[in-house]
């Protein structure tokens, strides 16, 4: 963002006091930004939602009367979950300033271990929380390494290679079929009325369940915070006396539990435990968080908004297959959709630094 | 402007060697709290190095560093924060998708009362109310304590800056403050306003030093002003009255040190 203009030109002077007193200090706190900033910063906010709305509304009209239904909506929920629970890991990742590209590892490797402990006669209970301590450690290891000054791109490039081959070793060279106990978080459907309502899929309410506590987590909470603030800046927060390393392995360890949760749902939807890591999902992830216009640049975004991003996503490859049309079809729609977001936020982007430039040479003498 | 006897930061005998480099040499400094120094020089001369000196970041190869008249030896900024020294960084060090009440509050955050605050929750109406308070005490008005920061002028950044390490060295009896190059960057009247921020900051008994280039500045707000030459100190003088030629020919080198009699 270039904002930090400094209007020195000759005419801001002139039209302020003369140099010799300082400006009397003016009380007024209130609106000192234009209204059409806040407007502007509100479609840079909440376009996502607003792009969402419009691709409901006309899905509806185009697929008529299938797609506009509540089983339908179900339909695209879950679809969305497994791409949502990715998107949040690497979104999550991004916000704190690194890019974790070893979650499709970190799935397979959760997944595996998973499945090796229900194999093995252990309870459920303990072979998710294997799997998802599976994940804690990817974190640790990841973030370990990079603060010692390696890029965390290649780092996880490295561990993601790591974890596919050690994903493979726990199974053994095969998969881990018929885990049946994983069923109530795979395609169990809860909620269910009668005839009329067939219920919502456990995956929906996992993802819920995940973006609601990370979204207060991020913005509510202390830790929460500095993390956000770690992946803006890190610099300034070492330099207010927090140990910045320890937020950057802890955004790490949060984007490893995250795939491998992921993981444990894709597994508990097939009953199968695949070693086969699939990088395929770390670019739909990446996509519907580039779609959430999280900057890669860390410290921006939103959980809400990758949540829409994934949502998007199968809102799209849902309402083209109802009307017919091949799959691959979907998939330059958001290819196309996501070149489109961009050049909608450096317009927006543009606009409000000038309009910000323009508006800072009025509220000068508010400073004082 | 003094208030006590015992210089709020005090430096004896300052030496700093890099190698065969002799980065600093011998340096005497003190101010005291309410008093603006202004360390000028030219560019290699060991304003950055001497700043870097008190704020923890270096460790002199020889000296001593006293606070409030209590020997130091810093072995990490944290330590010289922890003896009530903040450093206003050129680069400013604010977090720019944050708002200004977080970058206030950055590092010492408050949390609410209750459960809620064993969880980690912050209570972000209390950090703007506190934010807010400690601005009008510093007399400053920038935005709503809920802008974030990158949508703040250059000087607005500069304002919050200082104002977040004001605040936090005024939770010490006396606060030093340590300003790199604070008006670089600012546009005339920006830099007027930065300068009345810094005086009342002075006149609430914080001690301040300023690295700077601006020579104007330097009149406006330096109470005294100590000049580097070649990593030795040239001259040490009071603003007020002071030659602006003598001042250059000491920054240039072209004019004989003040001490050199007296050092030699």
């Amino acid at each position: 963002m270039s904002t930090d203009s400094v209007p020195t030109s000759g005419a801001s002077v002139a039209g302020a006091d003369s140099p010799g007193p300082a400006p009397a200090p003016s009380t007024t706190t209130g609106q000192d930004m234009p209204r059409s900033v806040s407007v502007l910063v509100f479609m840079r906010d909440r376009g996502i939602f607003v792009l969402w709305g419009l691709l409901i509304v006309a899905f509806a009209f185009w697929c008529s009367p299938y797609f506009f239904k509540v089983d339908n909506a179900i339909l695209i929920a879950n679809a969305a979950a497994l791409t949502a629970l990715f998107a949040a890991g690497v979104g999550i990742g991004i916000m704190t300033g690194v890019l974790d590209l070893s979650l499709p590892g970190t799935a397979a490797v959760a997944s595996c271990v998973c499945g090796w402990v229900l194999t093995h006669g252990h309870a459920t209970w303990l072979g998710l929380a294997a799997g998802l301590g599976a994940g804690v450690v990817v974190g640790l290891v990841n973030g370990l390494i990079t603060i010692r000054g390696f890029n965390p791109i290649i780092v996880t490039i490295g561990t993601l290679s790591v974890l596919s081959g050690l994903a493979a070793v726990i199974a053994g060279g095969y998969t881990f079929p018929g885990l049946t106990q994983l069923e109530f978080m795979g395609t169990h459907r809860y909620l269910k009325v009668g005839d009329s309502f067939s219920g919502i899929p456990a995956p929906v309410f996992i993802v819920a369940a995940v973006f609601i506590v990370g979204t207060v987590f991020l913005t509510r909470t202390r830790d929460g915070i500095r993390l956000m603030a770690v992946g803006a800046n890190a610099e300034a927060v070492r330099r207010a006396g927090i140990h910045a390393d320890r937020y950057r392995v802890l955004g790490f360890v949060i984007s490893g539990v995250l795939g491998a949760l992921g993981g444990l749902v894709a597994t508990a939807n097939v009953t199968e435990a695949n070693p086969n890591a699939s990088p395929a999902i770390i670019f739909t992830a990446l996509t519907a968080v580039a779609l959430a216009g999280v900057a890669l640049t860390g410290g921006r975004g939103s959980l809400p908004r990758v949540l829409v991003g994934a949502l998007i996503l199968a809102t799209i490859s849902n309402g083209l297959t109802i009307r017919g049309i091949q799959p691959y079809w979907a998939t330059v729609c958001t290819g196309a959709l996501l070149l489109g977001s961009l050049a909608f936020e450096r317009v927006l982007q543009t606009a409000v630094s000038e309009r910000l430039m323009a508006a800072n040479l009025s509220v000068h003498q508010k400073k004082v | 402007m003094t208030t006590t006897g015992t210089p709020a930061l005090d430096l004896q005998g300052i030496e700093m060697h890099y190698g065969f480099v002799r980065a600093l040499d011998g340096i005497d400094i003190h101010v005291n709290a309410g008093e603006v120094v202004a360390l000028l020089g030219d560019n290699g001369a060991g304003k950055s190095t001497l700043l870097k000196v008190m704020s923890g970041a270096h460790r002199p190869s020889g000296g001593t560093i006293r606070v409030r008249g209590e020997e130091k030896s810093f072995h990490a900024p944290s330590d010289a924060a922890d003896a009530g020294i903040q450093m206003v960084y050129q680069d400013l060090s604010l977090v720019e998708p944050q708002d200004i009440a977080i970058n206030l509050n950055l590092g010492q955050e408050k949390l609410r009362r209750g459960p809620l605050g064993w969880l980690g929750f912050v209570d972000r109406k209390e950090m703007r109310r506190s934010s807010e308070k400690e601005l009008d005490r510093l007399g400053v008005r920038t935005a709503p304590m809920t802008r974030p920061v990158e949508m703040l002028s250059g000087g607005q950044r500069q304002v919050v800056a200082l104002a977040r390490s004001a605040i936090r060295v005024n939770g010490e009896s006396q606060g030093i403050l340590l300003l790199d190059e604070p008006t670089a960057a600012l546009g005339y009247e920006q830099t007027k306003n930065v300068e009345a921020l810094i005086r009342r900051m002075a006149d609430q008994g914080i001690a301040i030093v300023v690295v700077t280039h601006d020579l104007p500045l330097c009149y406006e707000v330096a109470d005294r002003i100590v000049i580097l030459n070649r990593g030795k100190k040239v001259a040490d003088l009071a603003a007020a009255g002071a030659d602006r030629d003598h001042i250059v020919g000491w920054i240039t080198g072209s004019r004989p040190s003040m001490f050199e009699t007296a050092g030699a």
